[in-house]
């Protein structure tokens, strides 16, 4: 049974980058088995394609509600369980709840963010990925993840036709 | 190197532009050392003053019946204030696209978290015996207490915590591009410490969509955050019954002076991280031209509701609170003059000339000034106040004591210090920003003329 590798292309400046990517697409890979590793981002398009989906609004969305249920909780919960008569002050007073509501959505909804957004990257990865520290002097990657064998051997043959400057492959120290 | 070369982004050029946002992380020199170990003798010395204070008692310090708020009240009020700014025109100018807010980003985030960690030790230092704030959070212990959440109190333990976490999280999420830059760069234990703090960050088309996503949610969530942090310190005030706090307009003009004195402390940072780390190309006449357009709109505004303020209570002539107003007018004419002429009669007129906008000695000194008049109006806002309440008969008079002096100035070292250290270990100019910028940048002819342009991905 063969193993995915990925292989990654060195280019000097965009135009190259992308008509690597381009010759990849042409040689029979798909969007989705091609990405760009850059210092900087470039519009969707520009070099390649991210299809995939993001679900980020959502999980910040659903930390944000967990939040306000939490902070409910905290105010008018613990209050309504352990009733505490001060004059003629109602139990569970709404603007406060209210507050307090309010300051742990925002926490959950960012907490959310943040944890949402490291996981649909995939990160942490200390996992020794294909990378290159040229990348971040200036250079453009172009991976792309491939069959070992007679696909990787293609993929180097694009990746080189194309000018890349270097070729590393995953797991390359 | 000039970042307006109209050549494409090569390698060499990205080297370039790396090598002189990374130039505050080289190896300290002597003047460095210099510098952060006075300012680190200063913050010891404000230590000294709390070790001191906690062992005889709030007693050393010049609060009293009925002035209870003095200067760490004051001092808190100021550094919430000054952090407000930092993250929310970040966030604005983020969600804005403004094209000019690249350079100014990181030193603003920054400033945020230092200014609200530096605010975050005052109310623990007013409290005479820290310990004691265990007792606000809401952790069953064996006296049975829990804490009172009908207490603006509360809500600014809660706003202010909510407020450090958000903006460190801001500032962590914009950096985490140039941590895989410098992780690259660095080698020994940098190169761990940064790797860590890069979470294996490559620059994957993908992460960098997720990134671009995240950051633009986070912009969006940490404006109300900083808008309830400084509306609930107000609330502080306006929640009790005294004359010349119990006010509608508090939360608002709390805010807008929030965002006054954090506008003016940006411009102050700006002109110092340009001088210190040679950053001319990148701190250029137009960013302080646009910041002062900013600072010139804030002053306007806190201008407009400080007038509203003092007519409302002129109009009205409720005995109580306009003997407030006497008070503070006589007690404290020469205060109250400097804290108008800082925050309005010198800004407004001054922020009308561009040539005044785009010279940088004018719009430090301008800066400055708004700063001083910030502090002096939060002073004059909670010190006259307490001490010419509604009975007569405890009147009193407040003088800060060489205690509260020392911690007040140790804030501001330990700001200095904090944000001198930021510089050395990370990048103070966002890398990725800039980069990205110039990725975008092009030129287009028009007619005769061949004029720059923005690519836009939209």
């Amino acid at each position: 049974m063969s193993n995915r590798v990925e292989i990654l292309g060195l280019y000097k400046d965009l135009e190259t980058a992308a008509a690597a990517a381009e010759a990849l697409v042409q040689g029979g890979f798909s969007e989705k088995e091609i990405t760009s590793i850059s210092s900087g981002p470039y519009p969707d398009g520009v070099i390649v394609k991210d299809e995939g989906r993001s679900f980020l609004r959502w999980i910040s969305l659903a930390g944000g509600m967990m939040g306000a249920g939490f902070g409910f909780l905290l105010a008018a919960g613990t209050a309504w369980l352990y009733p505490l008569h001060t004059g003629d002050k109602p139990i569970i007073s709404l603007f406060p709840v209210g507050i307090i509501t309010f300051e742990f959505m925002m926490l959950f909804a960012i907490l959310g963010t943040i944890g949402g957004m490291f996981l649909e990257m995939g990160l942490p990865g200390f996992k020794n990925k294909v990378y290159d520290p040229g990348i971040s002097q200036g250079l453009i990657g172009i991976s792309v993840s491939c069959q070992d064998g007679a696909q990787q051997n293609k993929a180097v043959e694009i990746l080189q036709g194309a000018g890349a400057v270097k070729i590393r492959n995953e797991g390359q120290p | 190197m000039s970042m307006s070369d109209e050549e494409d982004l090569t390698p060499e050029k990205v080297e370039a532009v790396q090598q002189d946002l990374t130039s505050s992380m080289n190896p300290p020199t002597w003047k460095w050392f210099l510098l952060s170990g006075f300012l680190g003798l200063v913050v010891i010395w404000g230590a000294i003053a709390w070790g001191y204070q906690i062992r005889m008692g709030l007693g050393v310090a010049g609060i009293n019946l009925p002035v209870m708020w003095g200067f760490y009240i004051v001092s808190f009020v100021f550094w919430v204030g000054l952090s407000h700014s930092g993250t929310m025109v970040s966030a604005i100018l983020r969600l804005t696209k403004a094209e000019w807010r690249r350079p100014i980003l990181r030193g603003a985030e920054a400033m945020t978290v230092f200014a609200i960690m530096v605010a975050g030790t005052f109310p623990l230092i007013h409290l005479g015996r820290p310990w004691k704030l265990l007792y606000f959070l809401p952790i069953p212990n064996q006296r049975g207490l829990w804490p009172n959440f009908r207490s603006p109190l509360l809500w600014d333990i809660m706003a202010i915590t909510v407020y450090i976490i958000g903006s460190s999280l801001f500032l962590y999420l914009g950096m985490l591009p140039d941590l895989a830059i410098v992780r690259d760069r660095s080698s020994g234990w940098r190169k761990k410490l940064y790797s860590m703090l890069a979470m294996g960050w490559r620059g994957t088309a993908h992460e960098w969509r997720v990134f671009a996503r995240a950051s633009t949610l986070m912009a969006v969530l940490i404006i109300p955050v900083a808008v309830s942090v400084h509306s609930i310190v107000s609330w502080d005030f306006a929640m009790t019954l005294v004359p010349g706090w119990h006010s509608t307009i508090f939360a608002p003009y709390f805010v807008i002076g929030a965002i006054f004195s954090g506008v003016a402390a940006v411009i102050t940072l700006m002109v110092i991280i340009r001088k210190a780390f040679h950053l001319e190309a990148y701190l250029r006449p137009i960013h302080f031209d646009n910041m002062g357009k900013i600072l010139l709109t804030v002053s306007l505004l806190w201008s407009y509701f400080y007038f509203a303020e003092i007519l409302t209570t002129w109009y009205g002539h409720k005995p109580i609170e306009w003997e407030v107003f006497i008070f503070t007018g006589e007690k404290y004419c020469f205060l109250l003059g400097l804290m108008v002429l800082g925050n309005s009669f010198i800004t407004i007129p001054a922020l009308c000339f561009k040539r005044i906008r785009r010279s940088v000695p004018a719009m430090l000194l301008i800066s400055l000034f708004v700063n001083v008049g910030m502090f002096i109006e939060r002073f004059l806002i909670i010190v006259p106040i307490l001490s010419h309440r509604n009975v007569p008969f405890i009147w009193g008079d407040y003088r800060p004591t060489w205690v509260e002096v020392s911690i007040m100035v140790a804030a501001f070292a330990g700001f200095a210090l904090l944000y001198t250290l930021f510089a050395k270990f990370f990048p103070i100019v966002s890398i990725n920003d800039m980069l990205e910028g110039e990725h975008f940048k092009s030129e287009a002819r028009l007619g005769r003329a061949k004029l720059k342009t923005i690519i836009t991905d939209e």
